[in-house]
């Protein structure tokens, strides 16, 4: 699919406010003009989001430690209105929130990463984390329920049993169709600092959790214990200087993993060189460039998500401005470098002060690994096209878009004079950002998480 | 000149906002806490390379400021702050880690960041910024900054730094106390000059005459770093 097709054919097929609350709080006030004034429930703010391995099912996780499952429809065959649309499937609590009695510590119940395990038998799993506990979910439906029970009366007591005297065997019979979900394994109490990625091995039977300085290895029948795989904790503290900011595990290869850290540098580690993966194998690392120094820029080097391609032979990294596709055989620089919105760079200390420029983007693939895909503010989410270079700016908005209407490029105008429907940098409203994103495995189907609402796009079938 | 007051503001409000992370739900946020002393250090390492520039080019006698060998270590209390700025969070919350200062000081902080407007001056900064350090008696640290401090010792500035002691000390700290208060007074941190003034009125090394520009200090950073560390490490 090339960009420019998409571009005119991309349009929205749904839209999902969050459902949750419709208390509506008022913003603090004494924010700048960057910033507008937000009316939702804090707990409705989506933290993340993740399409299955085939797609039907996209799992999003919320501030206040829900996860919401929408189910794509089967096609219509008759209509062939291009794909199902997404509806709800399932909701649930994963994580409550808990307090550190020792540490005197709350521990937030935002859900962190979901990940899920390829599907095995009817019901599904997946993997979801906060700051400090990984849950495995069993997601089954039920549409059927034994009837024809001759055990009991009709109030519901038990009939005497003596008074039973014929063997009657229930009959399966149809029922509203109910999605329950069960917590099968709770992997707790084996991070001492704050989870950011956990990742599923391609062996389906380990995964890994990182924390800003420890990668652990699970097994997921195993509870009780883990093994610590990669520890940066330096002996002093004092001497800290980087921590781990996201780990992933390769897609074919169940002995290699990389991990990103807030210097900017990716490690690739082979499991089978060592039980303790601290010397890496390879090390990804770009020099910086002189000329962009700045009092923030450490800080905007840092890399808030790594996500390997599905081919495995690329790895993309994403920091605060530009996204990096990486080639896993040269460590010294990467094969292509694409801007997301340059136009911050002489905004970095505005950004320093209302802490937006903290923010960690994340990044995806499409299944064909031609396409990447990273969100940026104001609502716009950016496209790359690997083969074409051509990007495409695109807005998640309900103002402007009716469902099925096209998506209309955007531009921002970053200094001089602004065309006619080009924005201007100073105007771009910095409290709506665009952090989760993520492309459906075998169809151009995205989804994109604003603040609290979920957009679901896809491309136009002709 | 504007690229030490820039690099004073960021100072500043690193510390605000290490103070701030504090009260997050949550807990301490390693990498945040990391990031803002990068910061923090990076706009120190250009405010004191422009510091020294600047006083090569002045060629300044040496100007005693806030030492470091001021004696013990005085405890800190929430003393006099009326309005203390987003610096003072930062003493505050030294005490605070101590079990000194209840919550009603708290809010204060925040209060005061929305009155004092976006940029906090630099004249009090440094020398709040660095008293923290002292007031919090806590060996390591004090170890550690005392290390950081002999590695400087050859620089030029090192005498203003107060790291080499100078005679004129006492006679001067006499007159500039004088001096002081009414500029205090000016200053948007008055009280905060006010408790400086009192805590340490025999050896307060007097700020530089000339109005604008900020306390010398080769050693602000120095302080509230440590208490970042600290602050990394505590959690």
């Amino acid at each position: 699919m090339k960009i420019h097709k998409r571009s005119s054919a991309l349009r929205k097929m749904k839209c999902f406010p969050c459902q949750f609350s419709n208390t509506i709080k008022s913003a603090q006030s004494n924010t700048s003009a960057l910033m507008s004034a937000s009316f939702f429930d804090q707990a409705d703010i989506i933290s993340t989001v993740e399409f299955n391995h085939s797609g039907e099912l996209l799992a999003t996780g919320d501030k206040g430690g829900r996860v919401v499952i929408f189910q794509q429809e089967q096609e219509n065959k008759i209509q062939s209105l291009s794909r199902g649309e997404y509806n709800v499937y399932s909701t649930f609590q994963s994580h409550e929130p808990e307090f550190d009695y020792l540490k005197s510590l709350e521990i937030e119940e935002k859900i962190n990463k979901i990940r899920w395990l390829p599907q095995k038998n009817a019901a599904q799993f997946l993997l979801s984390t906060n700051d400090k506990t990984i849950k495995l979910w069993k997601i089954s439906e039920r549409d059927k329920r034994p009837e024809g029970y001759n055990l009991k009366e009709e109030d519901g007591r038990y009939r005497d049993p003596s008074t039973v005297t014929t063997l009657r065997v229930p009959i399966f019979r149809p029922m509203d169709l109910m999605v329950e979900a069960s917590p099968r394994r709770i992997f707790a109490n084996a991070h001492t600092y704050h989870i950011n990625s956990i990742s599923i091995n391609s062996d389906y039977e380990t995964y890994l959790s990182a924390d800003d300085l420890r990668i652990n290895l699970w097994h997921l029948e195993i509870t009780d214990r883990s093994f610590n795989i990669v520890d940066i904790k330096p002996a002093n503290m004092e001497e800290l200087t980087e921590v781990i900011t996201a780990a992933e595990f390769h897609p074919n290869s169940c002995n290699t993993f990389v991990y990103s850290s807030s210097k900017g540098t990716i490690r690739l580690c082979d499991m089978r060189a060592s039980a303790l993966c601290d010397r890496h194998s390879k090390l990804f690392e770009e020099p910086e460039d002189p000329s962009n120094r700045s009092f923030f820029s450490e800080i905007i080097s840092s890399i808030s998500d790594v996500k390997f391609s599905h081919s495995g032979r690329y790895m993309m990294t994403r920091d605060y401005l530009s996204v990096k596709i990486w080639d896993l055989n040269m460590e010294n620089r990467p094969v292509e470098t694409y801007q997301v919105h340059e136009y911050l760079r002489s905004k970095l200390c505005s950004l320093y002060e209302n802490d937006c420029i903290f923010d960690k983007f994340e990044c995806c693939w499409n299944g064909s690994d031609s396409v990447v895909m990273t969100g940026s503010y104001n609502n716009f989410f950016r496209m790359f096209d690997r083969n074409t270079k051509r990007d495409i700016t695109l807005e998640a908005s309900r103002e402007n878009n009716k469902p099925r209407t096209v998506l209309k490029p955007r531009k921002v105008c970053a200094s001089g004079k602004r065309k006619k429907d080009e924005i201007s940098v100073d105007s771009l409203d910095f409290n709506k950002k665009i952090l989760h994103t993520a492309w459906h495995p075998k169809e151009n189907i995205i989804a994109v998480a604003t603040t609290n609402n979920l957009y679901i796009f896809q491309d136009k079938v002709n | 000149m504007e690229v030490q007051k820039e690099a004073q503001r960021i100072m500043t409000l690193s510390v605000w906002k290490m103070y701030n992370s504090r009260l997050q739900r949550g807990g301490l946020r390693l990498h945040r806490s990391l990031q803002l002393s990068l910061v923090m250090r990076s706009a120190r390492e250009v405010y004191l390379s422009a510091k020294l520039e600047e006083d090569e080019e002045g060629r300044l006698g040496p100007q005693p400021c806030l030492g470091e060998e001021g004696a013990g270590q005085p405890p800190l209390q929430p003393a006099a702050a009326a309005s203390p700025g987003p610096p003072a969070p930062e003493e505050r919350a030294a005490p605070a880690d101590r079990g000194n200062a209840p919550g009603a000081v708290d809010p204060e902080p925040m209060e005061t960041q929305d009155s004092s407007g976006d940029a906090p001056p630099a004249a009090p900064a440094p020398g709040a910024g660095r008293r923290p350090a002292r007031g919090v008696s806590l060996p390591p640290p004090a170890k550690a900054s005392r290390k950081r401090r002999s590695s400087s010792l050859d620089k030029p500035g090192a005498a203003e730094a107060g790291l080499v002691p100078t005679k004129k000390a006492r006679l001067e700290a006499e007159e500039e106390e004088g001096e002081r208060q009414p500029q205090g007074q000016d200053g948007p941190f008055p009280s905060l000059a006010k408790v400086l003034q009192t805590r340490f009125s025999g050896m307060l090394r007097g700020g530089p005459p000339k109005g604008p520009e900020p306390t010398p200090g080769c050693r602000p950073g120095d302080g509230v770093l440590s208490i970042l560390v600290r602050a990394v490490v505590a959690f």
